[in-house]
């Protein structure tokens, strides 16, 4: 077979994906075809490249990994944040044009982090000394978690933001710098590996999430703009005063300051301020996620912010809570992570997903429903995360990245009737199916995803949770009972969503506003496309995920179990710190090295290039 | 302790003079039990009173008497200054020169904003 | 030769101020023809800001130049000590003063003439004030030290009541004379006694003397040590503005023209810090008294904990811009107030105080510049409604005004940010576990009247029929804003130089 007949083989599925997406709708403009078209062969393309059996994985070669890939990709948006201040303000088109194709490039650039090998370890690591003085660098690194929220992140943000250009005009200049620096932040969180650093993008988030919600929010913007922040800081502070003391701490036992994580995550603490110090970094996190009790920000922030504000916050910003718990307390704080993880997964249980469900039921406002609804769905996250399991936190993970498809196209769907109708109360609706089929087919479609239908993505997530659940041991004797509770959340969702879906799209239409509501618009299908078809292809093929996650769950675990050993045999009265033994190999790689370290290398390297001409130089590591 | 006797002393009297005076023109005022209206009037030698003893002055007063204490006061620094002298030698009179260098500098700044202007 | 080089920094804002006075005094009056004038200096605010702000920015480059040079490898320093002690403690913060007032001086440069407050008495009495400032911050010597206080103090006093129409500017003085005068007069009180118990007027050896208490053959009493220090206390919580000590200072910032109330809030804050610690550690560094359970820590401490909390609850209920300004000075002196308390174990802390201060400075210097810069003539911007909806009308201004108050309220990654954090560390290395977290607490509700600000920036709209305030436009202005805003990314993202700056300053101290 001649190349050129192979090449044709091998691009007739696309081809065939393509014409499928290009042709099927009716009624459609060429761009919104060639969108559609675009979407179901790449669609296809991704499951196939990343098919573990379609290809021999790629032999781990560091040469693989661009080192400033990651700083290609968290800098990129926040230099594009920068420029935006100098384009003009009265074209709002170029603005737009330009945020998008940041973002975009963003997008195409993460996707290069898919080369990464799935072995254990940091992938395309890159360290910079920042504040020597301070024992602070700068530490970026993914592994095979971060890898899938950092690409939620880039996928995410066109999306929310393309939509949001369709529904907000004005000031459309501040709009473009807020996606800007909020993607920027959130990337940077999720790759930073210093404590300093992670702090520093983890408060950058907050500013363009304040804007998003108080500029273009509702009307009662302004107070949920307050609570947002008021909340997400109080948390964070506290968090801050743990870094410094787990800083303080191992500076007395090691002898010299940093705020990597990779150093402080051996930091084995007295009891009362190992708890102490758990109890600040969860009180961060579980303010993010947001846990009962600490949710009530949540409802009030959807609520107000605009859709592409609500997809971002929905998608990304409530993942941060959980990837920081699975990072940092359950990386750092074995002990007390362990210890508090049974009475912590009832209260996830509880009033999480019961509570969170029980809650989305009453709602007569769809947002303020499907904003309970995350809070269910956070629930089983942290219910995963705290099982301790392998299963538990691959499906933890899975939940994360699924609720962020589906929940962030429920928020976007939402936001298309909002913008039609300037209301989202579900009384005021009825029979939309009439009028809007290709729309109710699709939020059809989401809330089979959100409800967790085998088939979707929503399915995998969750059953692997509450698989996870049953065979905890962390979680003890009740951990069979947690399980059936949890699983009693996935009924309670069938029932909240089903009869929203049921009360607003079908029977007589019973106001005559909706009766002539268009369906939707180019803008809507473009950016609804790819979640619809992720919807699909992570629901058919979870693998592509979780193998690339197995590695890095296990290593999490590890370090999990280590820790909860470690704080275990300390003495219960012991009143210094220790540090644990170091381990070595790819997980340790970039650990900060100690003055006198630095001084012996930088003595040997003085040694090694003074006698330039010398032959003994020669066999020298440069 | 003995030292501070004087001190006291001094304190004693110098308090003392002003209660004798205050409570002597309450022992020995005239008990009139009608009082003309003339005799609760201030005293201005015979003439009569013209508007109120509490009257504004104008701020010049003011203005002139500050800049004159400024400079008095500061000339008191020389009179230590020319007794050191010759103690001191050279370097004493540079000092005293940038001193009243100094202080001339004020006195050309209080000029030229018309701080000695009478109108 | 070495001797002058060293004390470069004092000697050229010393001579520019006189020489600007000269220049103020002889100048031609600015004025419309036919307007009568007695004032020499009429008209002319903007060159002489601009004189003032060039001496003041010679001032901050040679205290860098010495401090390059070493003032230990200047023996002829010695001869001016312990009047004044050229150490580089004294150089940090003596740059930090020079920036403080230069900002100060640019943004007078465009405030006075738009407030038709054409006093150019201004800037040579800044320029004077800020020499008894950092005399301040270099004197070792009780005499020094008070002589230091009342030239800054006399400056600042006019500065108030410089807007002579107003009765809230008389007020302001009034109030901030009689308090302050009262303060200092406390304060000498102390000092007097201080004298009294142990002999000597300088700092060091005062410090020996009060180390030498309870051993054989001292004479030094406890006990008038004990009430010298509270009243020396006393009299310097004033200067800095800590809670109970503060009722001036709304009013007195509110009275004030801005960049009046701008340099009381930085310059004169910071030189009082700087003498607090020297003070404290040299003159009060005894290990009896430095310690948690007796003398200054813990009066220290519950100053800092009023001086937070207190500000930040009353800041919030605040409806003028300037007045939430003014406390959010005093609480921001409660911050750098935990640093000065951890500094009795961690000589660190010291270098923290030094680099929060300047933090600090370029922060709220800017926060004031950019509340100048949204009003206008007739319309000065004082409540929080003249800001509604300047995020639309003035982007650039609502951009600077966010960036500062975000330096304030502690968010990275801004100068404010690093401050705080390297006075919480090293309040955490002494073991202040309290008191870092009621820090950081408090800077959660200090957010609360931050974002209050940014919220009518970008998130309201003036009232209908409201009379909507006009941003002003001004170079100088515009100049101190870029200058500050360049400070408070510097000091947050790359404060490398800056923290080896400020930790020379530690080990001169003690």
């Amino acid at each position: 077979m001649s190349p050129a007949v192979r090449a044709v083989f091998e691009l007739a599925p696309y081809l065939a994906a393509l014409a499928a997406g290009a042709l099927l709708p009716r009624r459609s403009g060429w761009a919104e075809r060639a969108a559609l078209g675009l979407t179901a062969a790449l669609a296809l393309a991704l499951v196939r490249g990343l098919w573990p059996g379609a290809a021999p994985a790629p032999a781990p070669s560091p040469a693989l990994e661009w080192p400033h890939l990651l700083n290609v990709i968290v800098f990129l948006p926040l230099v594009g944040a920068a420029a935006i201040l100098f384009l003009p303000r009265q074209s709002p088109t170029l603005l737009r044009r330009f945020t998008l194709g940041i973002l975009v490039l963003d997008l195409v650039a993460s996707l290069f982090l898919l080369r990464a090998s799935p072995e254990r370890g940091w992938h395309f690591q890159f360290i910079a000394d920042w504040l020597p003085s301070f024992g602070i660098r700068y530490h970026v690194a993914i592994d095979g978690i971060s890898l899938w929220l950092v690409l939620l992140t880039t996928f995410t943000t066109p999306i929310a933001a393309f939509v949001s250009f369709g529904s907000l005009k004005t000031r459309v200049k501040d709009l473009c710098f807020s996606f800007l620096l909020l993607q920027g932040g959130m990337l940077g969180a999720f790759v930073a590996l210093d404590l300093f650093l992670f702090y520093v993008f983890w408060e950058l988030m907050l500013v363009p999430m304040l804007l998003l919600i108080g500029v273009w929010g509702g009307v009662e913007r302004i107070k949920a703009a307050y609570k947002f922040f008021l909340y997400t800081m109080a948390g964070s502070v506290l968090m801050l005063a743990a870094i410094l003391y787990l800083v303080w701490s191992h500076r007395e036992v090691a002898g010299y300051l940093t705020f990597d994580y990779l150093a402080l995550s051996r930091l084995v603490l007295p009891k009362t301020a190992a708890w102490l110090c758990f109890g600040a970094f969860l009180l961060a996190f579980a303010i993010k996620v947001p846990m009962f009790p600490l949710h009530t920000w949540l409802p009030d922030a959807h609520v107000q912010a605009p859709t592409g504000g609500s997809i971002l916050l929905a998608a990304v910003l409530l993942k941060l809570g959980t990837y920081g718990y699975l990072r940092f307390c359950m990386g750092m704080f074995g002990g007390p992570a362990w210890g508090a993880a049974a009475t912590l997964a009832s209260v996830a249980i509880f009033g999480g997903i019961l509570y969170g469900a029980l809650c989305a039921w009453k709602q007569d406002d769809i947002k303020r429903l499907v904003a309970y609804s995350s809070v269910a769905h956070l629930g089983f996250v942290m219910l995963g995360l705290f099982a301790g399991t392998r299963a538990g936190v691959e499906g933890a993970i899975l939940v994360m990245i699924n609720h962020g498809i589906a929940t962030g196209a429920l928020f976007l769907l939402v936001g298309v009737i909002y913008d039609r109708r300037h209301t989202r109360m579900v009384r005021e609706f009825g029979g939309l199916a009439r009028p809007m089929p290709i729309y109710t087919a699709v939020f059809v479609l989401v809330t089979m995803a959100s409800i967790g239908v085998p088939g979707t993505n929503g399915f995998v997530g969750e059953f692997m949770v509450i698989l996870g659940t049953f065979t905890s041991m962390t979680l003890g004797s009740n951990a069979q009972m947690q399980g059936v509770a949890a699983a009693f959340g996935v009924i309670l969702a069938a029932v909240y969503m089903l009869s929203v879906v049921q009360k607003v799209f079908f029977g007589p239409v019973t106001n005559p506003k909706n009766a002539h509501l268009p369906d939707l618009s180019a803008r809507e299908t473009i950016a609804l496309a790819p979640l619809v078809a992720l919807i699909f292809v992570l629901g058919l093929f979870p693998r592509i995920l979780t193998d690339r996650m197995h590695d890095s769950v296990d290593a999490v675990l590890e370090r999990y179990r280590e820790g909860r050993l470690a704080h275990q045999e300390l003495p219960e009265h012991a009143t210094t710190a220790r540090l644990r033994d170091r381990r070595g190999g790819p997980l340790e790689r970039g650990y900060p090295k100690s003055p006198e370290e630095r001084e012996a290398e930088a003595a040997k390297l003085a040694a090694a290039t003074a006698p330039a001409s010398a032959p003994a130089a020669q066999g020298a590591p440069q | 302790m003995q030292s501070w006797i004087p001190v006291l002393v001094y304190l004693a009297i110098a308090s003392s003079v002003g209660v004798v005076m205050l409570g002597a023109a309450r022992v020995l005022r005239v008990r009139a039990r009608h009082v003309p209206p003339t005799r609760a009037a201030t005293y201005e030698c015979g003439e009569e009173p013209a508007g109120k003893a509490w009257i504004r002055f104008h701020p010049r007063y003011y203005l002139v008497a500050l800049v004159f204490v400024l400079f008095d006061v500061e000339t008191v620094f020389l009179a230590p200054w020319a007794l050191a002298t010759r103690a001191l030698g050279g370097y004493a009179v540079v000092e005293m020169v940038v001193f009243v260098a100094v202080l001339l500098l004020g006195w050309v700044y209080a000029w030229r904003k018309g701080a000695l202007r009478w109108q | 030769m070495n001797l002058l080089f060293g004390l470069s920094p004092f000697l050229a804002v010393g001579v520019g101020a006189l020489l600007l006075m000269l220049a103020e005094a002889f100048g031609k009056p600015n004025v419309a023809p036919g307007v009568e004038t007695t004032d020499a200096g009429a008209g002319r605010a903007g060159e002489l800001a601009l004189g003032a702000a060039v001496i003041l920015v010679i001032g901050a480059v040679l205290s860098v130049a010495v401090w390059v040079a070493g003032p230990e490898s200047l023996p002829e320093l010695t001869q001016v000590a312990p009047h004044l002690v050229i150490d580089k403690f004294t150089l940090f913060f003596s740059f930090t003063l020079c920036v403080g007032g230069a900002l100060a001086a640019l943004l007078a440069g465009g405030y006075l003439p738009e407030h038709g407050i054409d006093r150019s008495e201004f800037f040579p009495l800044l320029l004077l004030s800020t020499v008894g400032a950092m005399a301040l911050s270099a004197a070792g010597d009780l005499l020094t030290l008070f002589v230091a206080l009342e030239t800054m103090s006399l400056g600042v006093y006019s500065l108030i009541g410089l807007r002579r129409g107003s009765p809230r500017a008389a007020e302001a003085a009034l109030k901030y004379f009689l308090l302050g005068s009262f303060a200092a007069a406390i304060m000498l009180f102390g000092l007097a006694l201080l004298y009294g118990a142990t002999g000597h007027t300088d700092l060091a050896g005062i410090g020996a003397a009060v180390r030498s208490i309870g051993s054989p053959g001292s004479t030094v009493s406890a006990g008038k040590i004990l009430i010298s220090l509270v009243l020396v206390l006393v009299g310097l919580a004033f200067k800095v503005s800590a809670v109970p000590f503060h009722q001036w200072t709304p009013d007195a910032y509110e009275g004030a023209p801005t960049p009046a109330a701008t340099y009381m809030a930085v310059a004169v804050k910071s030189a009082a810090f700087a003498v607090l610690l020297r003070v404290l550690l040299v003159g009060f560094g005894d290990e009896r008294l430095a310690s948690w359970g007796a003398g200054w820590p813990p009066a220290l401490a519950v100053l800092a904990v009023l001086s937070m909390t207190v500000a930040n609850l009353v800041a919030g209920r605040q409806e003028s811009v300037k007045r939430m300004l003014a406390y959010s000075s005093i609480a921001h002196a409660g911050y750098a107030l935990v640093g000065v308390v951890a500094a009795m174990r961690s000589p660190e802390a010291v270098s923290a105080v030094a680099f929060y201060l300047l933090a600090y400075t370029v922060s709220t210097a800017g926060a004031f510049g950019a509340l100048i810069l949204c009003g206008s003539r007739g319309a000065e911007a004082v409540s929080y409604e003249d800001l509604a909806g300047v995020g639309k009308r003035h982007p650039a201004a609502a951009l600077a005004f966010s960036l500062f108050l975000f330096s304030l309220a502690g968010l990275p990654p801004t100068a404010g940010f690093f401050g705080k954090l390297y006075v919480f560390r090293t309040a955490i290395d002494s073991g202040l576990y309290t008191l870092a977290i009621l820090g950081l607490v408090n800077s959660v509700i200090g957010a609360y009247y931050y974002l209050r600000v940014m919220v009518y920036l970008y998130m309201r709209e003036p009232a209908p029929g409201a009379p909507r305030a006009v941003t002003m436009r001004s170079g100088f202005v515009a100049t101190a804003l870029v200058a500050a805003a360049i400070f408070v990314l510097l000091l947050g993202m790359a404060p490398g130089f800056t923290l080896d700056m400020a930790s020379g300053a530690a080990l001169t101290a003690r």
